[in-house]
């Protein structure tokens, strides 16, 4: 039975092995020469997917970062340790990248609410004051009932 | 772990953006607002932050190394899964730090392909071998304590996915940083042997430690700017200054000598006086002439090389090219 | 379970096997720390490692109970005939293909283990095989995604190299069910049904996923399982990784580290 290491080191049999203080370094077999570097192309490090986190029951997710994956499936298992290693977590979702929709970043004006929508907000309705006006209203009818 | 930011280069081409869009983002970061990678930026801001995660990126992957050659001779059940959390969570930081970098638009493989093939930098003090257990300890607790004060800091900078790395970063290094003091104070009140190993382990670290945050101020390009966009937080002198005050007390009350017979705190001034590090060597290692450098480089590209059938494996190539969210 | 009761040398040899094979392959595991072939992969395949060497210490801390010395004297001044793991973990991780197979063949088998420990008559071991559940079932499902993207959503080249590593492995694999003296006494006193049982039921769940990453599994006839380390003889690798694992702690035995 041949051991599974020995395909490293057969890729350079006649170089010297580059001699390192750790020795799982030296069980890689690295030339002692600098090898040719080839770029990697731009596929090489698959697609990114954007990793949900949640915390405990009854908390919103919220989006932690990306992991790079080549499906959905291995996007899950990259997800669970690379952001889930510590504390506690109740569910992870992850989703292409690519498949999250959002405005272009020059219309990030659509956002922008123009004023005078104030019938939106809770502070445009002073019931307090309103209140505090019935009473006093009634108060006074009641005053000038008594005193006809 | 991360040092050396303090190489800054010189800011090009600012004069030539628009001064209405310059003045209102210059505007929104002294607000303290974050920028975000969809966000109106000077292309200057871009380049020198895609520099800063970048190099920050690679320091992770480098910095995997030097504790790594310890991993299989950890002593202990305690140390060798607390150290393989460690090194786990310094390739973590790299995964973190290349997708943060990487919304600024250069991807990952570009990244990586700049550190194969030599042309990026990283934080000089991987450049440096770990001798022997005890150099770890030193690491975990020294070096990481510096990162982290470089780290605190930039947390608090304006580019809206960095700080959110480096606040999760922060979060881990401070494990490190306990494990390693506490590796730490056991060699210092261990046999004569382990004492000795954490005297010789400190003796060869402390320069490299002292690079860490850079060249002296006074010599340093000048980074006003830098700091108005909140890209550099404090500058390498004061980043240096905070570590002695913070570590030196510490060393000593451990009956440790630090190698440098000038090193005492200025009564007067407040500020730590010490022998000139040598800064000759920081250039020549930064340079690519350190101990370890060579040997970093062949290790990164043989990793790449042994996994590349595993990536390609699963590649689609008719996909186009997406930058995560972050 | 009595102390000093005729079952005791059985239950110590179960559990030395376990925790060994989990500590030895934990550590190759490790070994892979900063050097993966994607960062993601990296972190992940690190808390496997991590896992494996706490689930060992866990059972070498079950051992010291039952009189045997403390977890770090057990697993680190040991010398290989000592050692009751399978040649399995012992062999260097070689190419990703090689320790992702190892992997996979190895937690089916550890989840397939664990999951009759869960009702075992000693209850100390039940309880650490119910406290593991769910980090064997992360392990094996990492380990399963795996070889079926490798396998059978690959390339030709991946196919070929998981392949070749499945021929490799299988043989190493099967010496996980070595049986030994104890598998009787062990079955007898419901606290771990032995060896032949566990094979059978990892061969049942192993066969269909690797149809299904469109493999082929040698036939169990033509190969020769890789006894001989659950009696303490190993292959040449088990001991130079002995020598480097107790370096540092050997140094100075009596220090604290």
């Amino acid at each position: 039975m041949s051991s599974g290491a020995s395909h490293h080191t057969s890729q350079h049999p006649k170089q010297v092995a580059l001699q390192s203080l750790d020795p799982r370094v030296n069980r890689l077999g690295i030339p002692s020469e600098l090898s040719d570097f080839a770029p990697k192309p731009l596929q090489d490090e698959w697609e990114p997917y954007e990793v949900f986190w949640r915390e405990r029951p009854g908390e919103q997710p919220v989006h932690v970062g990306t992991v790079r994956a080549p499906d959905p499936e291995m996007a899950l298992v990259f997800a669970k340790e690379n952001y889930c290693r510590r504390g506690q977590t109740y569910s992870l979702w992850v989703v292409r990248t690519a498949d999250i929709h959002t405005f272009h970043p020059a219309e990030i004006d659509i956002f922008e609410t123009a004023p005078g929508k104030m019938y939106r907000e809770p502070d445009a309705y002073k019931v307090v004051q309103k209140i505090l006006r019935l009473k006093r209203g009634r108060q006074h009818d009641q005053e000038a009932k008594s005193t006809s | 772990m991360y040092g050396n930011l303090s190489l800054v280069e010189p800011l090009n081409g600012v004069e030539q953006e628009n001064p209405e869009k310059l003045a209102e983002f210059e505007e929104r970061i002294s607000r303290g607002e974050k920028i975000e990678p969809t966000d109106w930026m000077p292309r200057e801001y871009r380049r020198q932050v895609l520099r800063l995660v970048e190099q920050h990126a690679h320091s992770e992957i480098i910095g995997a190394l030097p504790e790594g050659t310890w991993i299989t001779r950890a002593p202990g059940f305690k140390r060798k899964l607390a150290l393989m959390a460690k090194v786990q969570d310094e390739v973590g930081h790299a995964q973190l730090l290349y997708s943060a970098a990487e919304t600024l638009g250069k991807p990952r493989e570009f990244m990586i392909n700049d550190l194969l093939s030599g042309k990026a930098k990283y934080s000089n003090v991987f450049n440096y071998p770990a001798l022997t257990w005890a150099d770890t300890a030193i690491i975990a607790w020294l070096v990481d304590a510096g990162a982290i004060i470089n780290q605190t800091l930039n947390s608090k900078g304006s580019y809206g996915p960095y700080t959110r790395a480096l606040e999760r970063i922060c979060k881990e290094e401070a494990f490190h940083l306990k494990y390693g003091y506490d590796n730490v104070v056991t060699l210092a009140s261990g046999t004569k042997r382990q004492r000795q190993m954490l005297q010789e382990a400190l003796n060869r670290w402390w320069k490299p430690i002292m690079h860490f945050f850079g060249p002296p101020d006074a010599v340093s390009v000048h980074s006003e700017k830098l700091m108005r966009w909140k890209v550099k937080m404090a500058s390498n002198d004061e980043m240096r200054q905070m570590f002695l005050d913070a570590y030196v007390p510490r060393i000593w009350e451990l009956g440790l000598n630090i190698p440098d017979p000038n090193l005492r705190k200025d009564p007067e001034t407040g500020k730590w006086e010490y022998s000139d590090p040598d800064w000759d060597e920081f250039w020549r290692v930064i340079n690519g002439n350190g101990p370890c450098n060579r040997e970093r480089l062949a290790v990164r590209r043989m990793a790449d090389e042994l996994g590349a059938w595993v990536r390609r494996a699963l590649l689609k190539p008719e996909r186009q090219y997406v930058a995560p969210l972050f | 379970m009595r102390p000093g009761s005729g079952i005791v040398p059985a239950v110590k040899d179960l559990l030395y096997r376990m925790a060994d094979d989990a500590l030895i392959l934990g550590h190759r595991h490790s070994e892979w720390t900063g050097l993966g072939p994607v960062l993601e992969e990296d972190i992940a395949f690190s808390s496997i490692a991590q896992d494996k060497i706490g689930h060992a210490y866990a059972l070498y801390q079950l051992l010291h109970e039952l009189g045997e010395p403390e977890p770090d004297r057990i697993a680190f001044f040991r010398d290989a005939p000592q050692f009751r793991c399978c040649h399995l973990v012992e062999y260097p991780n070689g190419g990703y293909d090689f320790s992702l197979m190892r992997h996979f063949l190895y937690d089916v088998a550890e989840q397939c283990r664990y999951h009759l420990l869960e009702s075992s008559r000693y209850e100390p071991l039940a309880q650490l095989a119910r406290k593991v559940r769910g980090e064997i079932k992360y392990h094996v499902f990492h380990a399963t995604q795996w070889v079926l993207h490798l396998g059978a959503r690959g390339t030709e080249e991946s196919h070929q190299r998981m392949q070749q590593a499945l021929e490799q492995v299988f043989p190493l694999a099967l010496g996980i069910f070595e049986p030994t003296e104890y598998d009787d006494l062990l079955a007898a006193a419901s606290i771990f049904p032995g060896e032949r049982p566990l094979q059978d039921r990892w061969l049942e769940t192993i066969v269909p996923l690797i149809e299904q990453a469109t493999l082929r599994l040698p036939a169990l006839e033509a190969v020769v399982p890789a006894y001989g380390g659950r009696c303490g003889i190993h292959t040449e690798y088990l001991q130079p990784l002995l020598d480097e694992m107790g370096e540092v702690i050997r140094s100075e035995p009596e220090a604290e580290w």
